[in-house]
């Protein structure tokens, strides 16, 4: 439930579904005017009781928006409350909360947000350390979310994954209408994630940027894995997400320390046809000129593949505000760090268009919301991240490990055929 | 019809002065004057209407609805036909005040209830000018005369020249200007100085000096203002006295705010901050 105006809820709705195409159901607490003056109290719980009734469901996650949190709302309190006027009801669900308004931080600050509050509500301290790790994937799609359980599956480790919205926003069709869909991380598992003997979080700045934006200093943001090593000593490794060879072996390196067992050969020959794969296409992307944008550690994540593949970044751009984009672009390219790239944080399409003026890329990779200065510019856009409204399937990419590479790579190989083709005078049928 | 906004510290005896005045406008100068109460205290309004009895516009808001919000609903008379009506406000602690005033003078306003035949419109606005909100009394086609109640205590000095602050952004756009300052005796030393300094500095007068007299306390015990209950009294006059330099105030100025530095030199020589 979003506690706030109708539209908030209506707005992200609409943002997910021509992503996912998926029906996905938002409640909202409905503000009006005099719930701006009165407070929200009434609503959120005429809310929670309409949710509760239509939806029984085992976790009610809410988030703000600009207006409660403008006004002042104390969200946790309202939980509390109504915790209170219905202690001892049975099926009461567990309450999550994330604070959200859209002027602090961006949507992937607030996923992170969200992530974490998950944990912090429902990670509950066992006994004694499991031999289980948690793994934050991040937001990735719903393929590679089942990728990434493959993966750990074949490396037999017991794997808490969250968040898991691999079928809840990636279902079969349905005769009748389901208002929750199955599937998700069990509470359970959220539950002994504080007693995982690590967390692995896929991505190195999450939501480090998250309330940067206005205040400048940020010290109330942290990820779940920060949380659980905080709380709960449960410790915490950060590893890039999984794109192109180099940042995949790192994932897997670390899945073969935790397992004590070597990658499996499935991924090694998965590994040894990218390369070659790499060799076939170098010819058609070598020095290509390239604009990466969109999440930070996604830029990250694509920066460093495009890299190891020869296209050289000459612009990464980000709307996040970490202050930790360009510095973590150096650790992971590493030698591959282009001496002359431009890394833009808290960069507005408009900034990025005028930029790109002067570069003049040949290439851009990023989600949907580039995709009119690629056409202004007439240059192929390859479409990943989030969002994608404008092509269908989004929920099926695989970007993630060896294979998600091999995908990724043909897709770019293939865009910039497409477009040599498109503007070729003659009709060449071998490229 | 003139509206006027009276902005001040806190516990200044804001509203006590502004009840007396409106009194006095309409017992000794005939005048037909309405009070909007901005406080979400709703404390503007008790000693013309003899008590708090009456229904706040938000609480008429959350219990019965907008379109329930009626003139006659929310506006009483008292003392000299002064109508009066409260914005009120959220429980403390929860909402937004602010937005109660917004919507509570916009609500009055769309039914009509300033009406033709009014000489004044007096707005009761809390403390200090603390958010949009609270601006709203001097916002385009509100009031255009501002009066700041203070004393000769330096918090008081201090949040006067803020309420400045917040004149000076609306001034230029919606013709708001200040009358004055209103100084409510508290009987500190060479206060009339002080506070005849300050109002040349940001370039007002202080319009009257209201002398400390325990009458104010009593009638307000009983819930009147010194006019209702003694309009013979010393006080009642110096209250006269007030409304009349208000009705025929020429004087009307957008504020030059002190300094920081400058408005603590003044407190320094005026020895008050010992």
């Amino acid at each position: 439930m979003l506690h706030g105006s109708q539209g908030c809820a209506t707005y992200i709705r609409r943002y997910l579904i021509s992503h996912f195409r998926e029906p996905v159901d938002i409640a909202s607490s409905n503000f009006s005017e005099e719930t701006t003056i009165f407070g929200g109290n009434r609503n959120f719980n005429t809310g929670i009781d309409n949710i509760i009734r239509q939806y029984h469901p085992a976790v009610i996650a809410i988030a703000s928006t600009c207006l409660s949190e403008t006004i002042g709302e104390d969200v946790q309190r309202l939980i509390n409350e109504y915790k209170t006027i219905h202690a001892g009801e049975k099926d009461l669900p567990a309450m999550i909360y994330a604070s959200t308004p859209s002027y602090s931080g961006t949507h992937y600050d607030g996923f992170h947000e969200a992530v974490c509050a998950a944990v912090k509500s429902l990670a509950y301290a066992g006994d004694k350390t499991g031999k289980h790790i948690n793994l934050f994937g991040n937001f990735i799609s719903p393929e590679d979310i089942r990728h990434l359980k493959e993966i750990t599956g074949d490396f037999g480790i017991d794997t808490v994954l969250f968040p898991d919205y691999s079928q809840t926003l990636d279902s079969v069709s349905w005769d009748a209408y389901r208002r929750i869909p199955e599937g998700g991380t069990s509470i359970a598992g959220l539950k002994r994630s504080a007693s995982a003997m690590l967390s692995v979080e896929l991505g190195y700045i999450l939501n480090s940027g998250g309330r940067n934006g206005a205040v400048g200093e940020n010290n109330q943001s942290e990820s779940a894995g920060e949380y659980l090593q905080k709380q709960f000593d449960v410790p915490c490794r950060k590893t890039g997400l999984p794109v192109g060879v180099n940042e995949t072996d790192r994932f897997f390196d670390l899945l073969s320390s935790v397992s004590g067992k070597a990658v499996p050969e499935k991924y090694r020959e998965q590994r040894g046809r990218l390369i070659d794969l790499y060799i076939d296409g170098h010819k058609y992307v070598s020095c290509k000129r390239a604009v990466i944008y969109g999440e930070e550690d996604l830029v990250v994540a694509l920066a460093a593949f495009a890299a190891e593949t020869g296209i050289r970044p000459v612009l990464c751009a980000s709307g996040g505000e970490s202050g930790k984009l360009k510095d973590t672009l150096r650790n992971v390219l590493g030698d591959l760090y282009p001496p002359d790239i431009i890394v833009g944080q808290g960069m507005s399409f408009e900034r990025m268009e005028s930029l790109m003026t002067e570069l003049k890329p040949d290439l851009m990779i990023g989600n949907s919301k580039g995709y009119y200065i690629a056409r202004k510019m007439d240059i192929p856009l390859v479409r990943t991240g989030f969002p994608i409204h404008d092509r269908i399937g989004a929920a099926h990419a695989r970007i993630l490990g060896y294979e998600g590479a091999i995908l990724l790579f043909e897709q770019i190989v293939n865009t910039i055929l497409e477009d040599k083709q498109r503007k070729s005078p003659v009709g060449y049928k071998y490229m | 019809m003139k509206k006027i906004a009276f902005y001040g510290k806190g516990g200044i005896g804001k509203s006590t002065t502004q009840q007396n005045t409106a009194a006095a406008m309409a017992h000794f100068h005939g005048q037909q004057v309405f009070i909007h109460g901005c406080d979400p205290k709703a404390d503007s309004t008790r000693m013309i209407l003899g008590g708090m009895n009456q229904k706040t516009i938000m609480d008429t808001l959350r219990d019965e609805g907008a379109e329930m919000v009626t003139a006659d609903k929310v506006i009483s008379k008292g003392f000299g036909n002064i109508r009066c009506c409260e914005s009120g406000g959220p429980e403390p602690g929860v909402g937004c005040a602010g937005r109660g005033v917004i919507t509570a003078i916009d609500l009055m306003e769309t039914h009509g209830a300033y009406t033709e035949d009014l000489n004044y419109v007096f707005y009761d606005v809390l403390g200090d000018v603390v958010c949009g909100g609270f601006a709203m009394p001097i916002r385009d086609g509100k009031a255009q005369e501002v009066y700041i109640i203070c004393s000769g205590e330096m918090m008081a000095v201090y949040a006067a020249n803020n309420i400045c602050k917040g004149l000076v952004k609306y001034a230029r756009q919606s013709g708001v200007r200040l009358g004055g300052l209103v100084c409510n005796s508290r009987k500190v030393d060479k206060e009339w100085e002080f506070i005849e300094e300050f109002a040349a500095a940001i370039g007002t007068q202080m319009i009257h000096f209201v002398p400390r007299d325990n009458i104010v306390q009593k009638a307000e015990f009983n819930k009147k203002t010194v006019i209702e209950y003694d309009a013979e009294s010393n006080q009642a006059k110096e209250y006269s006295e007030l409304a009349r330099k208000i009705i025929e105030n020429q004087m009307f100025v957008i504020p030059q705010p002190l300094s920081m530095d400058q408005l603590e030199a003044m407190v320094v020589k005026y020895g008050i901050a010992d």
